[in-house]
């Protein structure tokens, strides 16, 4: 049991989730619905995507915490396009190629000129913040045209346009981290210097993981643009953290190499289905923040102890075998 | 001589007064002492918790979670003087409170072994939760501040100490006590020593856990300070007084020279830096600049430093060095 619970995150994490569900639905009638659940997914939206992102990013033993402007950049990037009267693929691919743009300049930093990802992607964190601001003067983006908002309202079988490109991205990044070039990813994290000398490209590689995060960051964007149908300058700020504490809620590990799709999905899920269930239960959302940070907190303690605890016992089992063979051989030279 | 110039702090020096003078051009009001002194009261909160976080930072860890702590000390200050606690007394909370926060961050580290990061994020939620929750008891919803401070309290804010104003005086006192601390004392060598090589200190019998505990208890004690001087300055204590200390924080200690790696840095650059930082974003108000582009400026000058501290040891690890030039 206590083997199952440190090495499985995902599905412990999948039953507390659960079980935290089922006591809400206990306290507050009607939250287990069919409707519910789309509304965590459609809630949960811009902190999958960004998570996503960061996912690699961390995989290769880095870390991004420029999310949340590069969200605020591409959405900018979008609402300016579509009011200067671009055509929506367009202004898309504009707010994609700014995103991806974002990201490339946090690669360089970090593979190229070799900054540490914190300190680098910090300094971007303002830089991107400020060149969203300079673009808007300060101005909040309104009345954005109804096709954008289109995107985020539900559709197709209680999803919207932007929930399903979601799914489509869940399962590429899940086919990717299974192909030979994706194991290259984990490899980085893994053991850069071994990455190294096996003869993979450890900077592009690193370089590409921050790319990718830019990339889904604007797609973030994008979403946070149909969703609320405006773009208020703060628009995303805060959320790069809360898309960390989502990882590393999920199992993926800090220290690069350990991580997997599902972890990720069910971490932003539980989450946001936290926030979901507070509005049910009618507390104020100002207890937000305390609950969550006081899960995260326990969460980690219970995992950090237990994997201790783990590795403390297989030190022991280990000594064990090798102190085994003592009595039988004293018993061999009592008998001699 | 050479190795004096070639120093981090002296290169920050050599910026600062370079910030100064093109500043002083733009606009000559900039450079009047009293603005320069009094300018200092909107950002040396800044300084005073990233001094404590440079020896953090030195000691292999990184603390995320002041940035909250700064606002969670301000309101528990606030509530004990609002349920009528003397003025010492509200101040006593103010500040366990800020010494329990690093406690707290210390222990968990030390109990899952995790990444430091990680911890002190999910303590910036805590903490900030646990302030706007209690903001809420004593009925200052949300991000109101709470208010009704005695007359002395307000006045520190504004008082004088030989010539300086308050809180610049309280920052070069505290920076001053850690200064002393970290390059001077047997617990200084501890945290540089720590850094370089926990492992190798731990086996050669250093208190690690100890130390490290101690500076993050230190960081939380100048968050407490940065918040109550805060409430002080602006008369109300908030939840967010401390916000806008987390990102400049962290690049004035990085700034300064602190690796994020541990076992390097100066409490010297960060002052330095803190003022570089500071007179950058009122230098740029004063020119007439917008706060958002002062914000973007700032963080590129964090980028552009450490990308061209980094980009000059690549140069220098592609470039042979003649033997004998080695250090």
């Amino acid at each position: 049991m206590l083997n199952w619970i440190a090495r499985d995150r995902v599905a412990t994490l999948l039953l507390v989730t659960i079980a935290v569900l089922l006591a809400v639905g206990a306290a507050a009638p009607g939250f287990l619905a069919p409707s519910t659940a789309t509304m965590i997914w459609s809630n949960g939206l811009v902190l999958m995507l960004i998570a996503l992102g960061v996912f690699p990013v961390i995989l290769t033993r880095n870390i991004d915490v420029s999310g949340g402007s590069v969200l605020g950049l591409s959405a900018v990037t979008l609402g300016l396009s579509l009011n200067a009267g671009f055509a929506m693929p367009v202004a898309i691919a504009l707010t994609l190629g700014a995103g991806l743009a974002a990201g490339a300049v946090n690669g360089v930093l970090v593979a190229v000129l070799g900054v540490p990802s914190i300190v680098a992607t910090l300094g971007t964190l303002g830089l991107f913040r400020g060149v969203m601001l300079i673009a808007t003067g300060g101005e909040w983006i309104e009345e954005l045209p109804e096709t954008l908002k289109a995107l985020g309202a539900k559709s197709i079988g209680g999803l919207s346009v932007m929930g399903l490109c979601t799914m489509v991205v869940i399962v590429a990044v899940w086919a990717f981290l299974r192909a030979r070039r994706g194991r290259w990813v984990m490899v980085v994290g893994d053991n850069r210097a071994a990455a190294r000398h096996l003869g993979l490209p450890v900077k592009r590689i690193e370089f590409l993981a921050f790319v990718w995060g830019g990339g889904m960051a604007a797609l973030a964007g994008i979403t946070f643009a149909a969703q609320i149908g405006f773009v208020p300058n703060q628009a995303g700020t805060g959320i790069e953290l809360r898309a960390i504490a989502a990882l590393v809620l999920g199992g993926i590990s800090l220290l690069g190499g350990v991580g997997t799709v599902a972890g990720v999905v069910i971490g932003v899920i539980f989450f946001t289905s936290i926030d979901t269930a507070l509005v049910f239960l009618k507390i104020p959302a100002y207890w937000n923040d305390l609950i969550g940070g006081a899960m995260l907190l326990t969460v980690l303690l219970i995992d950090g102890r237990l994997r201790i605890a783990l590795e403390a016992r297989d030190r022991a089992a280990r000594y064990h075998r090798g102190e085994a063979p003592t009595p039988q051989s004293k018993t061999l030279e009592d008998a001699a | 001589m050479k190795k004096l110039i070639l120093r981090w702090e002296v290169l920050l020096l050599a910026l600062l007064a370079l910030e100064l003078i093109i500043f002083g051009m733009i606009n000559p009001r900039f450079l009047r002492p009293s603005s320069l002194l009094f300018g200092t009261s909107d950002f040396v909160q800044v300084g005073i918790v990233a001094v404590p976080l440079t020896l953090v930072i030195i000691a292999g860890g990184i603390d995320v979670s002041f940035a909250s702590t700064v606002g969670l000390c301000a309101i528990t200050f606030g509530i004990a003087n609002f349920f009528g606690l003397p003025l010492a007394a509200s101040l006593t909370v103010g500040f366990a409170t800020g010494a329990l926060a690093g406690l707290l961050n210390a222990t968990i580290i030390r109990l899952t072994r995790l990444q430091p990061l990680v911890v002190t994020l999910g303590s910036l939620y805590m903490f900030s939760g646990a302030a706007t929750v209690l903001s809420g008891v004593v009925g200052a919803n949300g991000y109101e501040g709470i208010g009704g401070f005695p007359a002395a309290f307000t006045g520190l804010g504004y008082a004088q100490m030989f010539g300086l104003p308050m809180p610049l005086f309280v920052f070069l006192c505290f920076s001053a006590v850690l200064l002393v601390l970290l390059h001077m004392t047997r617990f200084g060598r501890l945290v540089f020593q720590i850094g370089q090589n926990e492992d190798a200190a731990r086996h050669s019998g250093m208190p690690v856990f100890r130390v490290q505990m101690w500076t993050y208890v230190l960081t939380g004690l100048a968050a407490a300070l940065a918040g109550l001087l805060l409430s002080a300055y602006f008369g109300s204590a908030r939840v967010d007084l401390g916000g806008a200390t987390l990102l400049p924080a962290i690049t004035a200690a990085v700034l300064g020279g602190a690796s994020i790696y541990g076992g390097k840095g100066s409490v010297l650059g960060t002052i330095i830096a803190t003022f570089v930082i500071g007179y950058l974003q009122q230098g740029l108000q004063m020119s007439g600049v917008p706060s958002q582009i002062s914000s973007a400026l700032s963080g590129a000058l964090l980028v552009i430093v450490v990308a061209f501290r980094h980009g000059l040891a690549l140069l220098s690890a592609i470039i042979p060095v003649r033997p004998g030039q080695t250090n």
